[in-house]
């Protein structure tokens, strides 16, 4: 492939160091990830925990390549006319009547019913061709002529029949439209797929066999600390420090749902609005609600927190 | 490279082994992926390795502990000879390399490459004053050269040769070891020797104590290579084994220690029957405007839309009623087909159950709140003692339960239909059999037996659908997925 930028993606230290320049802390293996999807053309299915960076790995990608990143959130009854292309009715519709007027002018000269059908059918057919085309994100991005980042985004909310459909654009990188042809991507500008699943259920295994799948942790404390430094820089040494030892205590608990990047950051901006330089009980009590999303974990963790504060600002 | 793939293939069937499901598309992807990132770093191959052939969280796992048993072998060699006298070679492997080249390139003194091998003549060598004798038999040559590397590719070439990965039982290691020895040219070894030794002479003695060292020390080696081979493989393989085997076992002998397995092997096949019959749908008349199809189909008649076409799709589950008899005999095939049911809870959502010994009873709720086991050992307790009555079983259903049976009703009847002479009551049956969709009966005895004595399956036989014999869990699955594909 010889899409822009490509020289970004020649070793996995560079694609780590971009990232970083970006703000997006990543590991090696999720570099790993890129650099292979890269060199061996194939879609990176990415699993994990809700908030640990899935969709903004793509995001991130987009940016550093300067390509576009076409987006495709996947629901349930997403379907091929939303996800590849739909006709153009009301145009379609008003060609037919166009024709209906200037049949006379088509068939003139034609004697006979097998003369006239004849006829028409040297007429060209445009009702189904690519003018009454209208391209959606999986079309656009085979279409892309720069070539581009396609993010299918949770793509286990969608139904088993759209996972099918996905399979030939995933392992050829082309679409059939059946009243057209195949539409197939530009040479060396395939499009980077990136596919997302909180694992809601079970991705089919073909789906699974045509992409390297690549699994995001939440991340140990350091790498954290790394990331919320990035996201937020003014945060201070110490309060980075106690807050990620928080949150990562509070990962160990058992929890509805437990905090995860995403949630720290959020809590780290908090914080700093709030002009906090560290942590203790009584701050932690006022801004759990940013980090617990469940008023049963709220009070699980109200129980143990003096514990778990003091631990959190002794670690430092 | 060729190596290096036939590598990666065997590594792709320890996998498998261990319960990755790698397909021969991903075994080539994973080609690529190693001819583009290279063997070097060992950290970034086995990320690779891992994306490309583990696709989730227990795959991943199963994968890493599978990658560092398998290629820890790489090291093996360095390893084994920690424990030989030879002090420079162990202390790193970066000094491993220059070591073991120098022998080379004094290609006249096969003496001291074979004091790199086999440890012990390292001293020997310097007191020797005599002319040096070459080893003649191929392995010799190779060991006494004191290339570990070349030993090693030799080893495992062999071990491909004799099929070492089919190892299963434990004891068969010495036969493998001796197996791979003679595969690598152990014969021609041991006549060499016996020609020196016959010979007699100074060098000739030195140089079969030498190769005898060497052999030695092989054999040694083989058998460690044997025994990673046999962890790799055999462990996994005998569970297998062990699998299929339980599969076909009758249930009512099974074991009570082997009842873990067998759950285990339950959800397995539960969990395949979801993923193909989960998908099932109809079209409904109802829902969202499909256009396009509308427009399509309405296009022969000049446009006018009057045709309408719905987007909406309604998965049709079956209702499954499953009256199981509980008395001694039939327990244990009750057991087994209620635990199959229950973990096809995400595509049978409505199955209601009932046990009997002779009063029916509902167990549904019970088996859906407790564990498989507590559940199973309260229906015993409640339902189990008594005599069987068949008859008492279907009056009871008429009275309570008849009246919930519809149209879309599944109707399985688990029982040896032994009623100890009572009466059959099988017109109850024919009214069951008119309202519901299926009736189905599972009957644990051989079908030869099915007239034999109290037996009545002659009566009831009309009165069903569908009559299987039914005592293993591949019947079970059987007759489970034919329910699933029916049921629409």
């Amino acid at each position: 492939m010889a899409i822009k930028n490509d020289d970004k993606l020649n070793d996995i230290e560079a694609i780590q160091g971009h990232f970083e320049s970006l703000g997006y802390i990543c590991s090696v293996e999720i570099a790993t990830a890129v650099y292979l999807a890269y060199h061996l053309e194939k879609p990176v299915l990415i699993e994990g925990p809700p908030g640990v960076g899935k969709t903004e790995l793509a995001k991130t990608t987009a940016d550093m390549l300067d390509l576009p990143c076409i987006r495709l959130q996947c629901y349930e009854g997403l379907d091929e006319s939303k996800a590849i292309y739909e006709w153009k009715y009301g145009k379609q519709l008003l060609y037919t009547q166009v024709l209906k007027e200037t049949l006379g002018e088509i068939l003139e000269g034609a004697t006979g019913l097998s003369e006239s059908v004849d006829k028409l059918h040297s007429f060209g057919d445009v009702f189904f061709s690519k003018e009454f085309l209208e391209p959606r994100p999986l079309l656009k991005a085979l279409e892309a002529e720069e070539g581009c980042v396609l993010l299918i985004d949770e793509v286990d909310k969608s139904d088993h029949e759209f996972e099918s459909l996905l399979l030939e654009m995933l392992s050829d990188y082309q679409l059939s439209i059946p009243e057209i042809g195949t539409v197939k991507a530009i040479p060396g500008k395939k499009p980077l797929v990136f596919l997302t699943s909180n694992n809601t259920r079970e991705i089919s295994d073909a789906l699974k066999r045509r992409c390297l799948h690549l699994y995001i942790p939440f991340p140990n404390a350091d790498l954290e600390r790394q990331i919320v430094r990035a996201r937020v820089p003014d945060i201070p040494p110490k309060l980075n420090q106690q807050l990620v030892a928080f949150i990562q205590e509070l990962r160990e608990m058992d929890l509805k749902k437990v905090p995860a990047i995403s949630e720290t950051i959020d809590w780290a901006r908090t914080l700093i609005l709030l002009h906090s330089e560290s942590l203790n009980p009584e701050l932690v009590r006022q801004t759990l609600n940013v980090i617990l999303k469940f008023q049963e974990d709220v009070e699980t963790v109200q129980s143990e927190l003096q514990g778990v504060t003091n631990r959190a600002i002794k670690a430092t | 490279m060729t190596q290096l793939h036939d590598t990666l293939v065997e590594f792709v069937q320890v996998l498998r082994t261990a319960d990755v499901k790698v397909s021969p598309a991903e075994t080539l992807d994973a080609m690529e992926a190693l001819d583009i990132i290279g063997i070097e770093n060992r950290v970034l191959l086995k990320n690779s390795l891992s994306m490309v052939l583990s696709k989730n969280p227990e795959e991943k796992e199963a994968f890493n502990t599978s990658f560092d048993r398998f290629f820890s072998f790489n090291k093996f060699s360095p390893e084994s000879d920690a424990a030989e006298p030879d002090e420079h070679n162990h202390q790193d492997d970066g000094e491993f390399d220059p070591e073991s080249e120098a022998p080379n390139q004094q290609s006249g003194q096969g003496g001291q490459g074979g004091g790199e091998g086999t440890g012990g003549g390292a001293e020997a060598s310097e007191e020797l004053d005599f002319e040096q004798l070459e080893a003649q038999s191929e392995l010799g040559k190779l060991l006494l050269s004191g290339d570990r590397m070349e030993v090693m590719i030799k080893m495992a070439e062999a071990g491909r040769q004799v099929e070492v990965n089919q190892i299963v039982v434990f004891t068969q290691k010495g036969l493998y070891t001796r197996k791979i020895m003679e595969a690598m040219g152990l014969k021609g070894l041991q006549d060499e020797v016996g020609e020196l030794q016959e010979e007699g002479g100074r060098p000739q003695l030195y140089l079969a104590g030498q190769l005898k060292g060497a052999r030695d020390h092989l054999r040694e080696q083989v058998r460690d290579y044997v025994e990673k081979q046999f962890f790799l493989h055999a462990d996994e393989s005998g569970k297998q084994l062990r699998e299929e085997l339980l599969k076909k076992v009758k249930l009512s002998n099974l074991e009570k220690r082997n009842f873990k397995d067998v759950q285990e092997i339950v959800f397995k096949m539960a969990k395949k029957l979801v993923s193909i019959h989960s998908k099932r749908r109809k079209t409904f008349k109802r829902g969202q405007l499909d256009i396009r199809k509308t427009l399509r189909s309405n296009m022969q008649y000049d446009g006018m839309l009057f045709d309408l076409k719905w987007k909406s799709q309604k998965v049709d589950r079956p209702k499954v009623m499953c009256i199981c008899d509980v008395s001694g005999s039939v327990s244990n095939y009750s057991r087994f087909l209620l635990m199959f049911l229950y973990s096809l809870a995400e595509i049978l959502p409505k199955v209601r159950s009932f046990a009997f010994s002779s009063d029916l009873g509902e167990v549904t709720r019970l088996f859906q709140q407790s564990k498989l086991e507590d559940a199973m050992a309260k229906t015993m307790r409640d339902y189990g003692n008594g005599s069987t009555d068949y008859g008492q079983m279907l009056a009871d259903f008429k009275s309570h339960i008849l009246k919930d049976v519809d149209s879309k009703t599944t109707v399985i009847i688990l029982g040896d239909a032994r009623n100890n002479y009572g009466d059959p009551k099988s017109e109850i049956l024919r009214e069951v059999y008119d309202k519901a969709q299926r009736v189905i009966w599972l009957n644990p005895e051989p079908k030869s037996s099915w007239t034999v004595g109290d037996a009545e399956m002659k009566k009831y036989a009309p009165c069903c659908h569908q009559t299987e014999v039914c005592n293993s869990l591949v019947h079970l699955e059987r007759v489970v997925g034919n329910l699933l594909r029916v049921a629409v």
